[in-house]
């Protein structure tokens, strides 16, 4: 539900949806993939962590924000330093945070 | 008529008179011969020295000595008739001397033996040593009972046979009260000591050892009781060195008490635990103790960590939910007609707390899908067996699917009731789900809708329709199908078992194919 309500603001935002990873596999291929220029994390994946997707994002280069419903505090360390949303999030706020970290075309 | 002076004179003289008859009578019963021993007051108690063959000298201020002693002195004749009975002795048993001589002791006071055989043993040791020292109950003409302490000898022997007795008593009830208070008052404190729930150490704070240690905290630290006497504290691992051990001293003796509301310990089994420590500062007579008193509250701190989780859990879970009625909220204004927003908006909502309730009876180990089903399809709870019919083995949702299945549920079921097979009266549904044993086991579930009025397929792409589709399949990264056939709509949605279903831990299904109308 959720990840179709941001796809549907990143649409309205003029963005283009490089694919939606519900498990780690599937959010790891679509970056080895190299087709997305920015990623919105959640901070879990199905029950798994979605650290080792920051990881390959920050390997590569790939901005990301996280969003996430819970409070820095009880997030994990591999997330600090990666720009932090929580939910629930306002679209403008997201669109606009979005537009921040990616570089500038 | 006699003035105060007079009656002061008349009084003291009558004391004088009678306190003179009482000393004549002794000194008259040492000088007849009646007397034989002395008893003089000493540190181990009353000694009784015999007074044959002493001079008349001797023999009188020995009998004034007598008179004076605090002590009880009786002497009978063979017949056991009292020939010498002492002021200590009148006070004693509230009989005077002249009443007592020539009666009887048993007339005097009564008798009780504190153990069954002492009777045997006094007769015994007289006969044989000639005197006996012990202790036993005497019982006053107006019914005192007396803790006493006797000793009695033989002063003169005939031909081996007792002649007479020397019987000097001591008072010691008040004493034997007291022991025995104190024996009491012991029983209870060891009690506390011994079977106290907190750890307790007695520490002697010049040379910081300890003193004494409770079973509690013998086995907290895992120390057996001989190897903490002696040891000082960081021996033990309750202080980090001779240092802190010091310093804490220090602290204590300036301000009496020192807490510490959280230590490490470790016993010497390798246990660890988390410790409260209160000590203080204590006089005992003339030098002072430490007593430690050692609280675990290791289960307190996991408690109170586990409750930190679990709020902070929750809190996560209320704001996920606020994320998903914002989203939902979202998307019904951008898909839906203005008017019907807040109804759409509403139901919809109710449908979210529906699937909520459900994930939280399960604690998000997974929902029955049976019970989604009938949760969502709760207006038409009286037709479920009759023109709604639900058939399906026992699987549990994951909450993704949950989710995603609930809504998808809740639009098809809105759907129904306002063009479909539930807006007539002889329309039916069939919500069926299997789990496919093809190669890569599937799970199929799928809703049927006959007898409805002739559905015409939809041109907008209401949110339903995404609902129902898109959102579906994505829960389960599966594949969603809607058909508009001659009868009704029918929907079909399958994935991967492991997308959908929560499998026990040896990898199967709960109850593999097990066909049960509802």
């Amino acid at each position: 539900m959720l990840a179709f309500a941001i796809e549907d603001m990143l649409i309205e935002g003029g963005f283009r949806i490089a694919g939606v990873a519900r498990n780690l596999a599937t959010a790891l291929a679509i970056i080895e993939s190299g087709v997305c220029d920015a990623a919105i994390l959640d901070a879990n994946l199905s029950g798994v962590s979605a650290a080792p997707v920051a990881s390959a994002l920050a390997l590569r280069g790939v901005p990301f924000l996280i969003l996430s419903g819970y409070s820095p505090e009880q997030q994990p360390s591999a997330f600090s330093g990666a720009l932090r949303l929580q939910k629930p999030c306002r679209p403008d706020r997201l669109l606009r945070t979005l537009r921040g970290i990616l570089p500038d075309q | 008529m006699t003035s105060p002076l007079e009656s002061t004179l008349i009084a003291e003289n009558a004391d004088l008179r009678a306190r003179l008859e009482t000393a004549e009578e002794t000194l008259r019963a040492i000088g007849g011969g009646e007397v034989d021993a002395l008893v003089v007051e000493s540190v181990a108690g009353p000694q009784v020295y015999t007074l044959q063959g002493l001079d008349a000298e001797t023999s009188r201020l020995r009998g004034d000595m007598l008179a004076q002693v605090s002590d009880a002195v009786i002497a009978v004749d063979d017949d056991d008739r009292i020939i010498y009975f002492n002021a200590a002795a009148e006070h004693l048993y509230g009989v005077t001397a002249s009443a007592a001589l020539g009666r009887t002791r048993s007339t005097i006071h009564g008798l009780r033996w504190q153990r069954p055989d002492d009777a045997a043993a006094a007769t015994t040791a007289l006969r044989e040593r000639g005197e006996w020292r012990g202790e036993k109950i005497h019982i006053t003409q107006d019914g005192r009972e007396l803790n006493v302490e006797s000793s009695i000898t033989v002063p003169r022997r005939v031909a081996g046979q007792p002649a007479s007795l020397l019987v000097v008593i001591r008072d010691v009830t008040e004493r034997t009260k007291h022991e025995e208070k104190i024996r009491f008052s012991e029983i209870r404190y060891r009690r506390l000591f011994e079977a106290a729930h907190d750890g307790i150490l007695i520490v002697d704070p010049r040379t910081r050892k300890i003193i004494d240690a409770n079973p509690f905290m013998t086995q907290m630290l895992g120390y057996p009781h001989d190897q903490l006497v002696g040891k000082e504290l960081f021996e033990i691992g309750l202080f980090k060195d001779q240092a802190a051990s010091q310093e804490m001293v220090r602290q204590l003796t300036q301000e009496n008490e020192v807490r510490y509301e959280n230590l490490p310990l470790e016993s010497l089994d390798g246990r660890h635990q988390e410790v409260e420590i209160v000590a203080n500062l204590y006089d005992e007579g003339d030098c002072s103790v430490i007593q430690f008193n050692i609280r675990d509250i290791t289960e307190r701190k996991r408690s109170e960590e586990h409750v930190k989780l679990l709020i902070a859990e929750v809190n996560h879970r209320a704001k996920n939910l606020l994320a998903v009625v914002q989203a939902v909220t979202q998307l019904t204004s951008k898909y839906g007609n203005p008017a019907t927003f807040a109804a759409r908006l509403t139901d919809r909502i109710d449908a979210l707390a529906a699937g909520q309730d459900l994930l939280v009876k399960s604690q998000w180990q997974g929902v029955e899908l049976s019970d989604l089903v009938v949760a969502q399809l709760a207006h038409f709870e009286d037709l479920i067996g009759a023109r709604v019919l639900i058939e399906g083995p026992r699987v549990r949702l994951t909450t993704a699917a949950a989710q995603g299945i609930g809504m998808a549920l809740h639009e098809l079921a809105t759907n129904a009731a306002k063009y479909g097979a539930l807006s007539t009266p002889a329309g039916t549904v069939r919500i069926a789900w299997q789990i496919t044993t093809a190669a890569t086991p599937a799970f199929a579930m799928s809703w049927l809708e006959e007898g409805g009025p002739k559905v015409a397929v939809p041109t907008g792409k209401g949110f339903g329709q995404i609902v129902i589709g898109r959102m579906a399949q994505a829960a389960i990264d599966g594949i969603a199908e809607i058909t508009f056939g001659e009868s009704g709509l029918a929907w079909h949605l399958s994935a991967p078992v492991e997308n959908a279903l929560v499998l026990t831990e040896i990898g199967t299904i709960d109850e593999f194919a097990h066909n049960r109308p509802c």
